[in-house]
C-alpha cells in the first residue's frame, strides 16, 4: 500500500476545532499536538448481514437495540492509539440491497483505504455473494492493493450456522484476505469487534504485511474498552492467543 | 383500524410535549379549528374541491388530525376507497421475488412504530405491513420494491389501516414513487441532481463548499425515497410532510432536502470542507428545526426555480458523473487483473426518458403550481 494515500492532518485541525464547541478541551490540546491520519474503510456485504451492528459495536461499543435498514450509505467513525499515533477509522456503512450498491454506492468506494467484506454464518446465500461484492469492490476501485478483510457475523448462532470455518477460510486464501468470525451482538466477546477493526488500523498504520502485534492497551488515551490483540483467523472461532508469526506467512494481499 | 383512532392517535395523546396544544384558548388551537372546517368544507362539497384540499395539505400544520387524513388522501390521490382489490392469497404474496427483502426490512423496522406500543399490536401491525407491501408489488408487476419503501408504507398503514394504506400507496407507485422503483436506481440517481441547482441559486457559496467537499448527495437519499421518514424521529412530523408531499409535484422532497440544507449553511460552512463531515452533519437532521418555515421555505424554491429551469444544469451534472464515471472505468480497465471483473456499463439513456417523464408530470400537476403561485397563505414572503 503506497503510504501518501493516506491523508495527514496536521495543524489544520486546530482551527478546525476550535469552532466545534461540542469538543472538550482536552480533546482539542491533544488533536493541538499529534498528527492524526484518517483512514477510510468500507464496509460491504449482503442485506442484513449485521454491516450496521459491526460497526454501530465498533464506534458505540455496543450492540444497537433497534437497528434498520440501511439506505445508502451511513457514515461512523472512532478514533483510536495505535502505537502512540492517534489513527481515525472512517467506517462507511453501506446499504446492502443490490439496487443501491449498482449505482449508489460507488461515490463511496473511492479513496478507501481498506475493504471489510462481511457474510452471515448462518445464511449460505450471503456467502455465496461474497464473489459478485469483490468484483463490485474491483470494479470501483483503482488500487486492488488495499486491504481487505474478511468477516463473518453472527457466530453466537452457534447452532444454526452453516458455513464452516473451514469453508471460509479457503475462500479467504483464496482471495488473500484475513478472516474474522466473530459476533457483534455477543457482549462477552465485544472486545472481538475492536479487536477485528484495531488489526486493520494496525495494518494500515505499518502499510506493510501484518506485523505480530505488540499489547499496547496501556496507553493512555486508549478508549477503555479497546485492547490490541492477535487473532488467530485460521480457525479458532472467538480465540484471541497471540499467534503474530503465523500472521506474517497468512497475511493479507498488501 | 377498529375504531376511527388510529394508533398513532392514541399515542399523541399521552404524549406530554403536545399539551400546548390543548390549551384552550391559545391561538394554534383556534387557528387549528378554522383549518378543521375549511377541510371539512372543502371535502363536503360535490364535487369534492381538490384545489383547495391541495392549498390546506400544503399549508401550515398540513391535514391537521388523522381523521381528516382518511378522508382527504384518497381525495388527492383519486382513489375509490369502495372498491380496493381483495388481498390475494397468502401463497401469492409469500412467491413474490421481493418477499424474503421486505420481511428483513419489516422485521427490522421497530423503530417506526410509535414507543409503547404494545408488543402484540406491534407486531400485528408488521404483518399487515408485509402485506400491505407485497399487495403493491403482486398488483403491479413492473415495480421493484426498495429498502426504504416500507418506511413509506408503514406512515400510511398507521395512518389509515391496511386496506386504504394499500390502496394509497398502489396509486402512489404509479406516480410520485415510480421512479423509485425501477430495477434499478438511475432515475433516483438523476432526481437527486436536482439538489445542487437548486441550492447553487439560492447560495452559491454554499453549493461550491459542499462541491469542493465533494459532499455528494447521498445524505439525503433516504429523505427522498422515504419522504423523510427514515431519518425524522416524530411521526407526527413524517405524516405532516406526507399532506405536502402528496398535494405536490413528486419532485417536492428535493426541494425540501434543499431548503433543509440552506436552513443550515452556517453549520455546514463551519465543518471542515471534506466530505465525511459535510455528509455526516447533513445525513441527520435535527429534531428542531423549523419544519413549517422549512416547507414554506420549499414550496418558494419551488416557484423560483421549478424543475423545469433546472433540467438542462442537472443532466450537465449527470453527464459529468458518467463521464468521470467512464475515466475511472477506463483506469480501471488497464490495470492488469485476472479479469475477475465484468465491464458491463449501466445504461444511461433511461435518464433522459425520465426527464421527458417529470416534464409530463409538472404538465399534468400543473394544478399544484398554480396553487402555489395563487396561493394567499402569507406564509411565502
Amino acid at each position: 500500500m503506497a503510504t501518501q494515500e493516506i491523508s495527514t492532518e496536521n495543524n489544520e485541525t486546530v482551527a478546525d476545532n476550535v469552532d466545534k464547541p461540542t469538543e472538550s478541551s482536552a480533546v482539542t490540546v491533544i488533536e493541538k499536538q499529534v498528527q492524526r491520519r484518517i483512514f477510510k474503510i468500507i464496509v460491504i456485504g449482503d442485506s442484513n448481514v449485521g454491516k450496521t451492528c459491526l460497526t454501530f459495536r465498533f464506534c458505540s461499543g455496543k450492540f444497537p437495540e433497534k437497528t434498520e435498514a440501511t439506505i445508502g450509505v451511513d457514515f461512523r467513525e472512532k478514533t483510536l492509539t495505535v502505537d502512540s499515533e492517534l489513527i481515525k477509522l472512517q467506517l462507511w456503512d453501506t446499504a446492502g440491497q443490490e439496487r443501491f450498491r449498482k449505482s449508489m454506492v460507488q461515490h463511496y468506494y473511492r479513496n478507501v483505504h481498506a475493504v471489510v467484506f462481511v457474510y452471515d454464518v448462518t445464511k449460505m446465500s450471503t456467502f455465496d455473494s461474497l464473489p459478485q461484492w469483490i468484483d463490485e469492490c474491483d470494479r470501483h476501485n483503482l488500487n486492488i492493493h488495499i486491504p481487505r478483510i474478511l468477516v463473518g457475523n453472527k457466530c453466537d448462532m452457534l447452532d444454526k450456522i452453516v458455513i464452516s470455518t473451514n469453508l471460509a477460510q479457503k475462500f479467504a486464501d483464496a482471495h488473500n484476505m484475513p478472516l474474522f468470525e466473530t459476533s457483534a451482538k455477543d457482549d462477552g466477546r465485544a472486545n472481538h469487534v475492536d479487536a477485528i477493526f484495531m488489526t486493520l488500523a494496525h495494518k494500515l498504520k505499518n502499510s506493510k504485511p501484518m506485523m505480530p502485534v505488540h499489547m499496547a492497551q496501556d496507553q493512555g488515551r486508549l478508549p477503555g474498552n479497546v485492547q490490541v490483540v492477535s487473532l488467530d483467523w485460521n480457525r479458532d472461532r472467538y480465540r484471541s492467543a497471540d499467534r503474530g508469526q503465523s500472521h506474517q506467512k497468512e497475511g493479507c494481499a498488501c | 383500524m377498529s375504531s376511527g383512532e388510529s394508533p398513532v392517535d392514541k399515542q399523541d395523546n399521552v404524549r406530554p410535549n403536545n399539551l400546548n396544544l390543548s390549551t384552550p384558548k391559545s391561538p394554534t388551537v383556534a387557528s387549528r379549528r378554522q383549518k378543521v372546517a375549511k377541510i371539512r368544507l372543502a371535502l363536503i362539497n360535490k364535487p369534492v374541491d381538490i384545489s383547495a384540499l391541495k392549498q390546506l395539505a400544503i399549508s401550515k400544520d398540513g391535514l391537521v388530525s388523522d381523521e381528516l387524513r382518511k378522508r382527504a388522501w384518497p381525495k388527492l390521490l383519486d382513489v375509490d376507497v369502495d372498491n380496493i382489490p381483495p388481498k390475494p392469497e397468502p401463497e401469492i404474496l409469500q412467491g413474490h421475488r421481493d418477499y424474503n427483502q421486505v420481511v428483513l426490512d419489516v422485521n427490522r423496522s421497530l423503530k417506526r412504530f410509535p414507543p409503547g406500543m404494545e408488543e402484540n399490536l406491534r407486531m400485528s401491525l408488521q404483518d399487515q405491513l408485509v402485506d400491505v407491501i407485497m399487495r403493491v408489488l403482486v398488483h403491479r408487476p413492473e415495480l421493484h420494491y426498495y429498502q426504504g419503501y416500507h418506511d413509506i408504507c408503514v406512515t400510511f398503514l398507521l395512518v389509515v389501516g391496511e386496506d386504504m394504506a394499500f390502496a394509497l400507496v398502489d396509486k402512489l407507485s404509479q406516480n410520485h414513487l415510480r421512479d423509485f422503483m425501477d430495477d434499478n436506481m438511475d432515475r433516483t440517481k438523476h432526481m437527486l441532481n436536482y439538489l445542487y441547482p437548486i441550492i447553487g441559486k439560492s447560495s452559491p457559496d454554499l453549493r461550491e463548499f459542499m462541491e469542493i467537499a465533494e459532499a455528494g448527495n447521498i445524505f439525503c437519499l433516504s429523505w427522498l425515497i422515504t419522504w423523510y421518514g427514515h431519518v425524522l424521529n416524530d411521526i407526527r412530523q413524517i405524516i405532516r410532510f406526507y399532506d405536502f408531499f402528496i398535494a405536490c409535484h413528486q419532485l417536492m422532497p428535493i426541494y425540501l432536502a434543499a431548503a433543509i440544507v440552506l436552513y443550515r449553511k452556517k453549520a455546514v460552512l463551519a465543518t471542515e470542507c471534506e466530505m465525511c463531515f459535510v455528509h455526516s452533519l447533513l445525513s441527520k437532521i435535527p429534531d428542531d428545526l423549523p419544519f413549517e418555515k422549512l416547507v414554506s421555505q420549499a414550496g418558494d424554491l419551488f416557484i423560483q426555480f421549478p424543475p423545469k429551469t433546472l433540467a438542462d444544469e442537472a443532466m450537465m451534472i449527470f453527464e459529468k458523473s458518467k463521464a468521470a464515471a467512464k475515466m475511472q472505468r477506463r483506469a480501471i480497465a488497464k490495470r492488469v487483473t485476472k479479469g475477475r471483473f465484468s465491464t458491463i456499463l449501466p445504461n444511461g439513456g433511461s435518464v433522459i426518458v425520465s426527464v421527458t417523464v417529470w416534464t409530463l408530470v409538472a404538465a399534468v400537476t400543473a394544478g399544484v403550481y398554480a396553487v402555489w403561485k395563487s396561493n394567499d397563505w402569507g406564509w411565502f414572503s
